[in-house]
């Protein structure tokens, strides 16, 4: 079984190259009994949320990762998620025999199927930090700070260090210098491939995860480029599309080789792309409304006043700031559902300089998210219209803004290559891929045994 | 000769050994535990008269504590005391709240010690840093080149074998030299003990509380203890399973998480 992720690939990006002949690899492997899905993601269509539905197989309201911050529980205190805040096993756990204390839906429909451990190899997911041991060998994707913690076992991080391998690229080099920033791009793409291969043929594994994020960074400052023949990094962006092109095709052949075509690939994405217009402050917005009054002692979310009824996260997070779960916060629990909706109703009626609406769906916590980590769940979270990027910044007075980004996440065209032998009912979610990863094991043990 | 004598020679050694090579030098001082013991260490390698200036990096950030213990010793020691602080970023409003603590250090600790360093033309700095506090300290030489860009190449270091130190740094560096590098934590304080070190009231415990390692107002949390006084802290030091720096350790992942969610247009 392989699954390689292209982090922030589109499946409309993906059907438009390969119709013009830049994925030639992918064109060949769509031609081989596999299809292209679109694909959506969980909300917030945010990386870290995303992966950790991809590796779980649950909604965030069971493994508990809402975004790249949160604040701890009864506080102000900002933190970053790590994988160790992860409550849900992932497949590699599941399949590995490692899942320790952790539980989830699907782990325990899968219980008991795996009783000869499988081995993984899990390159680059986001949210895997810091690396916990497994069944396998796994290095962590963003956000890594450390590539020794980060690495699982420790020769693996040797021979990771030996060939100077990068967890990721310096994206504030987009802004300051691009044509530096895309030969960084260029050069994880080789380590990435140099690793990936690496393990592929040094490992015995069962199960091959492994994921490309350069392609996400490069979208986030070169989106604009994707449909514009003029634009001075068109050929720069069909570049990296060629090149992630070939290492999927590489990838895939000798993955073919290796099963005599019996193995199951996949690849996927953690969420889709579009052309970012305007950046939107919901904080700052916030404030406008009269909602959020930030004090001027404390940092960051510490700043919040007793008199604030609301404020954001981001993306497109909402928190009440209610009495009891807060401690300045005043919003009784009689209170709450008369704040929402005036919230909803404010937020639908949002628009931006050209008119057109901010919010495409909003949604309530409470309906959207279900299982152990719902306490923790944001009270109102929105999927922005195309072009509209949501965010929640605390510094930034202005509510629109244009910056330096001219891509943005889409929570709809998330992509999905799968065999035409699996079958897909309806509209295909990020959600349900680990369980059909789970199941194609299950039955390829079966099988052997 | 006692443990902590020889400890003190070693560093005695290392000062004179830096300020014969090196007379155009500074030593950097947080009025910090490591740094006042260093400063007492080179009050008495030179007889109470230290012959180089003092350097405090001043980010306006610091505990009232250490403003009033760093005049009034600086006066009763006869200090050369030189206070760096970038003027320019601070008069801005720059502030630890005001974005990535990333950003305010760079701005108010690393910008004002380069400018002091241009300014003065120091060729080198006596540091108060310590082998046992974190893991890429362990790795440092006594004398320790940095370039013109502060960077250190770890990799790329002499051995020091029978105290030989290296004296040389790249055009437009300078070099670092750490004389308590081989103290640890718990050196310091029996040492701060044995010669009654003054040191500032924020070590000891207040209310239940006490700072184990000081930085801005804004950026280090006291540590619970009931510690407050020297015998005290020395006792908790051999039972704590704390680490020194396991806040700090943290708040370095932290910091690097924060630069590259900003770098993505979070936060």
């Amino acid at each position: 079984m392989m699954a390689i992720g292209l982090d922030g690939v589109p499946a409309s990006l993906i059907r438009q190259f390969v119709d013009q002949g830049v994925l030639p690899n992918f064109a060949r492997i769509l031609g081989r009994g596999y299809r292209l899905h679109q694909m959506h993601v969980s909300i917030p269509e945010i990386s870290s949320t995303c992966w950790t539905s991809f590796m779980t197989g649950v909604n965030p309201g069971e493994h508990g990762i809402y975004g790249f911050m949160d604040l701890r529980p009864q506080s102000y205190a900002l933190y970053f998620p790590t994988y160790r805040d992860v409550q849900a096993p992932t497949i590699w756990d599941i399949v590995g025999g490692t899942q320790g204390g952790r539980t989830s839906s699907l782990a325990e429909r899968f219980r008991g199927v795996f009783p000869e451990p499988l081995r993984a190899v899990v390159m680059n997911i986001p949210q895997t930090y810091p690396a916990q041991p497994m069944n396998g060998v796994l290095t962590a994707g963003f956000v890594c700070p450390d590539l020794q913690r980060g690495t699982y076992p420790d020769t693996a991080y040797q021979y990771l260090k030996s060939i100077d391998y990068v967890p990721d690229v310096d994206a504030e080099k987009a802004v300051t210098d691009k044509p530096a920033f895309l030969k960084d791009v260029e050069y994880a793409l080789t380590k990435r491939e140099e690793a990936f291969l690496h393990f592929f043929e040094q490992e015995r594994w069962d199960i091959f995860l492994g994921v490309i994020t350069e392609t996400d960074r490069v979208q986030h400052f070169f989106y604009d480029a994707a449909q514009d023949p003029g634009h001075r990094y068109h050929d720069a962006f069909l570049e990296m599309y060629r090149r992630v092109d070939a290492i999927v095709g590489r990838l895939f052949d000798r993955f073919q080789n290796m099963t005599h075509g019996e193995g199951v690939f996949l690849t996927m994405s953690d969420h889709g792309f579009t052309v970012l217009d305007q950046e939107i402050n919901l904080n700052a917005w916030l404030q406008q409304q009269g909602w959020l009054r930030l004090r001027d002692q404390g940092q960051w979310f510490d700043r919040i006043a007793s008199e604030s009824k609301l404020f954001a996260m981001d993306p497109g997070r909402f928190y009440v700031h209610a009495a009891g779960r807060y401690p300045r916060g005043t919003v009784q629990p009689s209170e709450k559902a008369g704040v929402l909706a005036d919230l909803t109703g404010a937020v639908e009626g949002l628009c931006g300089p050209d008119g057109r609406r901010v919010v495409r769906e909003v949604h309530l916590g409470e309906r959207l998210y279900h299982g152990q980590a719902r306490a923790s769940a944001p009270d109102l979270v929105c999927v922005p219209n195309d072009g509209y990027d949501l965010k929640a910044n605390l510094l930034q007075p202005a509510v629109f803004r244009k910056g330096p980004m001219t891509g943005m996440h889409t929570q709809y065209d998330g992509h999905c290559v799968l065999p035409e032998s699996l079958p897909v009912e309806g509209q295909l979610h990020i959600e349900q891929l680990a369980g059909t990863i789970l199941e194609c094991l299950a039955k390829s043990c079966t099988l052997a045994c | 000769m006692d443990h902590l004598t020889a400890l003190e020679n070693k560093s005695i050694y290392i000062i004179r050994e830096a300020y014969a090579q090196f007379p155009n030098m500074a030593m950097l001082w947080s009025i910090g535990k490591d740094s006042t013991t260093l400063l007492w260490l080179c009050r008495k390698a030179f007889f109470g008269a230290i012959p180089f200036p003092v350097i405090h990096i001043d980010t306006s950030y610091k505990f009232p504590e250490i403003y009033q213990f760093r005049d009034e010793y600086a006066k009763k020691w006869g200090l050369n005391l030189i206070v760096g602080r970038n003027e320019e970023q601070i008069q801005a409003g720059m502030a630890p709240w005001k974005g990535a603590k990333l950003d305010c250090c760079s701005a108010l600790k690393t910008d004002a010690l380069k400018s002091t360093i241009a300014k003065y033309g120091f060729d080198a700095l006596l540091l108060g840093i310590r082998r046992d506090e974190h893991g890429i300290r362990a790795k440092e030489r006594v004398f320790s080149p940095r370039n013109q860009q502060f960077a250190w190449d770890y990799q790329n270091q002499s051995a020091e074998l029978w105290d030989q130190y290296r004296s040389e740094s790249e055009e437009g560096g300078h070099l670092r030299v750490h004389p308590i590098l081989h103290m640890t934590e718990l050196d310091i304080w029996q040492y701060i003990q044995r010669e009654s070190i003054p040191m500032t009231p924020l070590y000891f415990s207040n209310e239940g509380k006490r700072y184990r390692s000081i930085g801005c107002t804004h950026c280090c949390t006291p540590v619970e203890s009931q510690a407050s006084n020297v015998s005290e802290i020395l006792i908790e030091l051999q039972t704590t399973t704390t680490a020194e720096r396991a806040g700090r350790a943290q708040d370095k992942e932290d910091a690097f998480t924060m630069q590259k969610l900003r770098a993505l247009g979070y936060m």
